[in-house]
């Protein structure tokens, strides 16, 4: 064999150190965490995932921010700022210190470029709606779309240079237009003024957001080109990869390496930089939900941001036992003015969790709710008979769930049951309905008004003609969770209402198109805040809105939407909001609200400093400290 | 030999092309928007804007103008400055495909290889341990262990071995990558069912080896009994197994999902199987287009190893 044998071996071997060699692990960083997943885009103007707006939040910094507890609005790279007594003209003074890492001053102009890519349809940014309060800027988005769909015919039969040149021209017009027509002017580098088509009081919570944080132009406008196929302009993202990345917030950007890690050194720059409290951050990216809990177990790391196991009701239990054993002390430190970390830490220290007990599991109010949809339309998507467009009907099928029941026994997580979409408490100002709960007495009696009786004795309800009532298809995603909820409804609703159910599991991607084209009855759905404001929820049952699953119209519902839009008011705005929302919810019922979501955080409440328990999800990981 | 060599390696670009115009019509006709996603929706004229920028309105432009871009011919024209251009990727907006590949196939391919090492050390040593004393308290003990190692799923093994060696015995680090203890676990993982496979192989073969005639003659010689184990009959018992490595290398190399779930492995075959889930076309056609050159290299090494290590086998 001889040679043979060994060459193989050597090669092997080789190969394995080289790869070894090339792969170094990282030193250890001040704080570790795992986000809620990997990130998709550094790109403030493109981002959609609350994973990104996470790490965006300590990159990069907007003329706003939010506190951390109060989720008040604080400045940012704005000092000051102005609001004009129509509400429609915002004037920022930006701070005189505020600058890029790689030294560069942050200026107003930094910020109009960044809002202008958004509103070009080319950037396909996520968020791009929400920009369309700015005057002119929903009229100037279709414009560009309509030129760009203009080019294949103006372009049509010429070669690619001349496309180009033409693509060039189209460009120098559109951006004229935006220029004269939309409302964000950079008076100089230290003022921003901004115009709005309707007054938006939540304007400065929508600023403190991810889309509206600013990118560095120069960094940026190399990775641009103009598509000869399409006459759009396109980017290629490295720009957002290390050492590239200029940011102009707490931290610069180290490491980022798709689906392991990412890594975060304090931005030298930043003009705040005494207000950051961990010199390094990184974010390891963990598929598996029990492998998270796992690093979180041994050490990996400091604060876990999603509890996906299936055991985590057990996890809660164990907590619940804690909390049990030292509920008057708690209570003692409450009244003393304590906050809930600060009185799990000094708990911690007197108390520390006995065997079957723990500590580091914490359930905090986020800014969501778990539904059902009904179809609101007058017909299925095939033309079939559909009864959910009678409302009684809905409010039937909503007071036959007994929710209580499905969050004690079936997700096992005690949720906050929800009767409205809004979760309660979580916007100032805003005292939303109460909503429709669980009563099936009268859930029968509202079915047999809209005409659906058991007539014959058999257990199921007819129409006055004795036909049936058409068997419910409750559309839901393929995920375990989801699964058991759809069985619980379907269960619910035969036994007190005498229909017929049929689940629909699909792939949660299949599933998800079904809702956008309305193909379905009932189906699953979910939806968390944006901002501060009741709207960002109601929007979803105005007419034509690209989240409007159900397809619900109502002419009524929109005119008072409208209305709450142009309303200067604060107070009487939030009453229209108000009449809106009791409109949806004890009357119309398009969506039937089941609970209110709960995020689940993992970390050791006397390590892990400085969590928001605020509802809103935003946690800035410059205010994070972990006590070693 | 080189004429058979020039001959194999021109029909990989058909069996490419092949396998590429299957891929992508089932990639396409999977239901689905791959820019669908759970949560918030864009306004409808983003969401036309995204679907135009990729193509993904148009099946025959996409067809072509990826397989142009993927095969390197737009390279050899001058109009695209990478050679195997395998696009964007859908999901995770900031990274290309070919970055998504070349951070992740270097990880698959060391665990794969030290996983291959382990399969056939471990396999090799409790085959010729069965083969030389069938029926022995050992032979049952090595049968057990194949047998635990073909029918438990590999879920079940690696929760164990991290729960045993970095939950109790703190031996590793969970969900860290970098340093070679970490390589240690999800190697051992992902080598069992190949090393009790192997096992089973060796084992047959050298039973069968052991009572053939030049082994009674090497006997009768005198020769002793370890030389004619290791030299005489290995040499002959090894065929099959080598002609198993080769599909089973790409197999550990590409195809370890949930191995590299379990312990959070940063390779392929988790961007692989998320691809489809988010029906990820240019990620999809791009790691079914590496895996698939992989492969027809792969068996290809082992038809030329084969002739080495056994020079009476022609090729046709």
């Amino acid at each position: 064999m001889g040679m043979r044998t060994i060459l193989p071996i050597l090669l092997l071997v080789g190969l394995l150190i080289g790869a070894v060699m090339l792969d170094r692990p990282q030193p250890p960083a001040d704080l570790t965490f795992i986000n809620r997943g990997e990130v998709h885009s550094l790109d403030p103007q493109r981002m959609s995932w609350l994973q990104d707006f996470r790490i965006a939040d300590a990159l990069y910094e907007g003329l706003v921010n939010y506190d951390n507890d109060t989720f008040e609005i604080v400045p940012g790279v704005a000092e000051t700022w102005t609001v004009s007594p129509d509400g429609l003209t915002y004037t920022f003074h930006l701070r005189d210190n505020a600058k890029w890492s790689n030294g560069d001053p942050v200026t107003a102009q930094d910020f109009a470029y960044s809002w202008r890519r958004a509103l070009f349809p080319d950037t396909v940014a996520g968020y791009a709606d929400l920009f369309f309060k700015i005057k002119g800027g929903r009229a100037f988005f279709d414009w560009r779309v309509k030129q760009l769909q203009d080019f294949a015919g103006r372009a049509a039969g010429v070669d690619d240079a001349a496309r180009l040149k033409l693509a060039q021209q189209m460009l120098e017009e559109a951006l004229q237009r935006y220029e004269q027509t939309v409302g964000v002017d950079a008076v100089d580098p230290h003022t921003l003024v901004v115009t709005l088509d309707v007054p938006t009081p939540y304007m400065l919570d929508l600023l403190a957001f991810g889309p509206f944080k600013p990118v560095h132009r120069p960094t940026v406008e190399p990775y641009l080109h103009l598509d000869a196929a399409s006459g759009a302009f396109r980017q290629h993202y490295g720009w957002t990869k290390p050492p590239l990345l200029v940011s102009n917030g707490p931290y610069v950007l180290t490491v980022w390496r798709y689906m392991r890690d990412l890594r975060m050194e304090r931005n030298p720059y930043y003009w705040n930089s005494a207000a950051v409290q961990s010199d390094s951050v990184v974010c390891i990216a963990v598929e598996d939900a029990n492998t998270a809990v796992l690093a979180y177990e041994t050490g990996t790391i400091d604060w876990l941001s999603d509890v996906g196991v299936d055991y985590r009701a057990d996890m809660l239990a164990q907590k619940q036992r804690y909390m049990d054993r030292n509920a008057a002390r708690y209570q003692e430190l409450c009244d003393q003015g304590k906050s809930y970390n600060e009185a799990m830490e000094i708990l911690a220290h007197e108390s520390p969790p006995q065997p079957g007990e723990r500590n580091d599991i914490h359930a905090f109010a986020a800014y969501g709710t778990y539904f059902y949809n009904f179809n609101c339309q007058p017909t299925l998507n095939g033309g079939e008979f559909n009864p959910f467009k009678d409302a009684r009907i809905r409010r039937a099928f909503a007071r036959a769930v007994d929710k209580q029941a499905i969050v004690e026994r079936v997700t096992r997580m005690n949720q906050p049951v929800a009767n409205v979409l809004i979760p309660p408490g979580s916007i100032a100002g805003f005292e939303g309905a109460k909503g429709i709960g669980y009563d099936p007495a009268k859930a029968r009696s509202e079915l047999a008004e809209a005409g659906w009786e058991d007539r014959d004795g058999d257990g199921y309800v007819e129409d006055a003609a004795g036909q049936r009532f058409p068997t419910v298809e409750i559309l839901f995603p393929s995920v375990a969770e989801h699964k058991s909820i759809a069985q619980a409804i379907a269960h619910m609703w035969e036994r007190t209402l005498g229909v017929k159910c049929r689940l629909r599991e699909e792939e949660t991607k299949v599933q998800a198109a079904h809702l956008q084209e309305h193909d379905f009855m009932v189906s699953r759905g979910n939806w968390y805040g944006d901002y501060g404001d009741p709207t960002t929820f109601l929007d979803l049952d105005r007419t034509g809105n690209s989240n409007n699953d159900r397809n619900y119209s109502n002419p009524v519902f929109d005119e008072l939407m409208n209305q709450a839009d142009m309303e200067l008011d604060p107070v009487k705005r939030m009453k229209i909001l108000e009449e809106a929302d009791a409109m949806m919810v004890n009357e119309e019922v398009p969506i039937l609200p089941l609970f209110h979501q709960v995020t689940l955080y993992m970390y050791d409440p006397a390590k892990l400093r400085n969590i928001s328990t605020h509802p809103r999800l935003t946690q800035y990981l410059w205010e994070l400290k972990v006590v070693k | 030999m080189i004429a058979m060599l020039i001959r194999r390696l021109l029909q990989v670009p058909v069996i490419l092309l092949v396998i590429y115009t299957v891929t992508f019509t089932l990639a396409w006709l999977l239901p689905g928007n791959p820019l669908e996603r759970e949560g918030r929706r864009p306004d409808v004229a983003v969401q036309d804007a995204m679907k135009a920028q990729y193509n993904l309105d148009k099946p025959l432009t996409f067809y072509v103008s990826y397989l142009d871009q993927a095969s390197g011919l737009a390279w050899l024209r001058g109009d695209s400055e990478k050679v195997f251009n395998l696009g964007p990727c859908l999901q995770y907006q900031d990274w290309s495909t070919n970055e998504l590949i070349g951070g992740a196939l270097p990880v698959s391919i060391v665990l794969g290889i030290v996983a291959l090492v382990f399969a056939v050390t471990i396999g090799l040593a409790s085959g010729i341990v069965g083969a030389v004393r069938p029926g022995s308290w050992m032979d049952v003990a090595t049968l057990l262990i194949a047998l635990l190692g073909i029918s438990l799923p590999s879920f079940v093994i690696g929760t164990a071995l991290l729960i045993v060696f970095a939950v109790w015995f703190e031996f590793v680090h969970v969900a860290h990558w970098g340093s070679p203890r970490d390589l240690l676990l999800p190697a051992l993982t992902l080598s069992l069912p190949f090393a009790a496979y192997i096992a089973r192989l060796t084992r047959l073969g050298m039973i069968d080896v052991l009572q053939s005639d030049f082994i009674r003659t090497a006997r009768a010689k005198g020769v002793s009994e370890t030389r004619i184990v290791l030299r005489h009959a290995l040499k002959v018992a090894f065929l099959p197994v080598l002609s198993y490595l080769g599909p089973a290398a790409a197999y550990v190399m590409t195809g370890s999902f949930v191995v590299e779930k379990v312990f959070n492995v940063p390779g392929l075959g988790q961007h692989f199987v998320n691809s489809v889930l988010n029906k990820d076309l240019f990620v999809i056609m791009g790691i079914v287009l590496t895996y698939s050159t992989m492969l027809v290299l792969f068996n290809l090494a082992v038809d030329v190893m084969y002739r080495w290590v056994d020079p009476r086998i022609e090729f046709a």
